[in-house]
């Protein structure tokens, strides 16, 4: 393995795109169209079951408040510790964590799906109310994460953002993989000391180069003109994104290799793109899927680079986390898998 | 095989149904031009593509100075010429050669770069973007891209189509003027003029050379005037 070679193949890739201006903008502006339409289509409001959990160490008549909100329609409750509780927020299993004081309700919200968060909200404050005038007191309301002003937007940016890297970074790798084999530069390659390998890699990092400076323009984008909120750390979210560019890098290669052509190559997109889309988490969240699908989402990158996002852009949560360390663990095995792919594909076409 | 650039014995290749390849033998000394002659579809390219490790074979040897071409390819020692450009559009006639001299691992390459343009002729197009030249003009940087790194072996793919007779004649003298430096020249063609230019010539037919010699020897052999009608005598009694 070269590092020159790989640089060589890196910069080149970066030069060529460098004069091709079209692409270049399209890489950038289309998400960013498609982000404002996003912000400016969805709003906020959805009926939904709560799940909610009554703090018995710090309640008074725990039991019976779970009992009597259980009984609501709309809402279902069980007592537990502050601390399971908290547990099960941020596990994903509750929606809600109640504190019934002598001062009054408080309620802790999940937060980080609007969508669900104004449902649950909803529900909740019926069901109080049902219980009796002490209680219906307006609950104070608090977030785990997001808050009161928190958009479906805020939501899904860090979604459309994992949508488009991966989209885009596809399209333009393959296309141009399918150029080297279609205008005999692969042949002259193959034909010199370069290793298939060091090819392979020297794509990954000319392509996560652009991945990233899209990223950044995008990320600044929906922050400071859309006013997205966001929380966690910038060189998270370059992560997430970086591990799955190379995901979608190593497929656009391993797609080129059964197209002839650009217009073969295009028709790829509803076989590799559009299922992400539909169930990666970018149009219902995926533990809202259908039982069916489910599996389905699961051996799809985009499905965890999602929730890697959205763990690390909303929740806050650093690259350390388990479930984020996970996500990214998963990304990196579909890494692997079409980056072996795609080398053992450039040994099929040319012996 | 003291002093052999190319050893060939025996060699097979099926792509398919077609079997391009059907025993193909042919030696090549150091320092010669040897041309490989036969229509299209008569395994020319297969043939060369075999040498520049691009085509394992399924029977026969094939052997670049003594060595397998995977390792003479690593080693450096061939530049192949593609039968289309292949050149990166995009970028200008430098950016690709400074492409290719890195992959080759060649460290001087301002140096290789200007020796390479000075042999083709081409040091004002420099910058230019390789997408805007003639077809005449980037066929002149393939074969610089092919110069780079010194090789000892030239494999070209019919290297002149479609190139003008002019130019044709001064590529003929690159030919010349690299063997008179010591480095073997395969060249493929189906242009029966271009042989008499060759040291020695190949004829090759169906996946078989059915004839080695010069143009001379070849011609005197089949009793004809001249070497199209040779070619033609020897393809009738090989079938």
């Amino acid at each position: 393995m070269s590092a020159r070679r790989v640089a060589a193949v890196a910069r080149r890739i970066v030069a060529q795109f460098r004069r091709d201006h079209r692409s270049i903008g399209l890489l950038v502006v289309a998400p960013i169209i498609v982000m404002s339409l996003v912000g400016a289509l969805w709003g906020t409001s959805a009926q939904t079951v709560a799940r909610a959990v009554v703090a018995s160490d710090r309640s008074v008549a725990a039991a019976r408040v779970a009992a009597m909100l259980d009984a609501t329609a709309g809402v279902e409750a069980r007592e537990a510790s502050y601390a399971e509780g908290l547990a099960a927020l941020r596990a994903g299993t509750a929606d809600a964590l109640l504190t019934v004081g002598p001062g009054g309700v408080t309620v802790l919200l999940e937060g980080s799906d609007p969508l669900r968060t104004g449902g649950v909200a909803a529900s909740l404050q019926g069901a109080l109310r049902e219980l009796g005038p002490s209680a219906a007191v307006s609950p104070r309301i608090e977030y785990l994460y997001g808050g009161a002003d928190f958009t479906l937007l805020d939501a899904l940016a860090p979604v459309v953002i994992a949508f488009f890297a991966f989209f885009f970074i596809f399209l333009l790798s393959t296309v141009s993989f399918l150029r080297e084999r279609s205008s005999g530069t692969l042949e002259r390659l193959m034909a010199s000391p370069l290793r298939r390998g060091e090819l392979v890699l020297g794509y990954l990092v000319g392509f996560t180069f652009f991945a990233l400076v899209q990223a950044a323009i995008l990320v600044s984008f929906t922050v400071f003109v859309l006013g997205v909120s966001y929380r966690g750390s910038l060189v998270a979210i370059f992560v997430v994104e970086a591990a799955l560019v190379i995901v979608s890098v190593a497929l656009g290669l391993l797609v080129s290799a059964f197209a002839r052509n650009e217009l073969q190559a295009i028709q790829f997109i509803p076989l590799v793109v559009v299922p992400q889309a539909f169930l990666g988490g970018l149009l219902v969240p995926v533990d809202q899927l259908p039982d069916l699908l489910r599996p389905i989402a699961a051996v799809l990158p985009l499905t965890y680079a999602t929730e890697a996002l959205r763990a690390v852009m909303v929740k806050g949560y650093p690259l350390d986390d388990p479930l984020v360390l996970r996500d990214l663990g998963v990304i990196a095995l579909f890494g692997v898998l079409t980056v072996g792919g795609a080398i053992a594909s450039i040994r099929r076409e040319v012996a | 095989m003291d002093g052999l650039a190319i050893f060939a014995q025996g060699v097979r290749k099926r792509f398919g149904a077609v079997e391009a390849l059907r025993g193909l033998d042919l030696t090549v000394r150091e320092g010669e031009i040897v041309g490989l002659l036969g229509p299209n579809g008569s395994g020319k390219t297969t043939f060369i593509r075999a040498l520049a490790g691009l085509v394992r074979p399924e029977a026969g040897k094939v052997s670049v100075f003594g060595r397998a071409p995977g390792q003479a390819v690593a080693a450096g020692l061939i530049g192949y010429m593609t039968q289309a450009a292949a050149l990166y559009g995009e970028l200008t006639v430098e950016e690709n050669l400074r492409f290719f001299c890195a992959l080759q691992g060649r460290r001087d390459t301002e140096r290789a770069i200007s020796e390479a343009l000075g042999t083709v002729d081409l040091e004002d197009r420099r910058r230019a973007i390789v997408s805007t030249l003639s077809g005449g003009m980037r066929t002149r940087v393939s074969l610089a891209a092919a110069l780079l790194h010194e090789p000892r072996l030239l494999l070209l793919d019919e290297p002149t189509v479609g190139v003008d007779p002019l130019l044709r004649r001064d590529f003929w003298d690159h030919f010349r003027a690299l063997a008179g430096r010591g480095v073997t020249i395969l060249v493929s063609s189906h242009v029966m003029d271009e042989a008499a230019r060759c040291d020695r010539l190949g004829l090759i037919r169906a996946g078989v050379v059915i004839a080695e010699g010069t143009a001379a020897e070849l011609t005197a052999r089949a009793g004809a005037s001249d070497l199209e009608s040779a070619f033609v005598r020897l393809a009738e009694a090989s079938a």
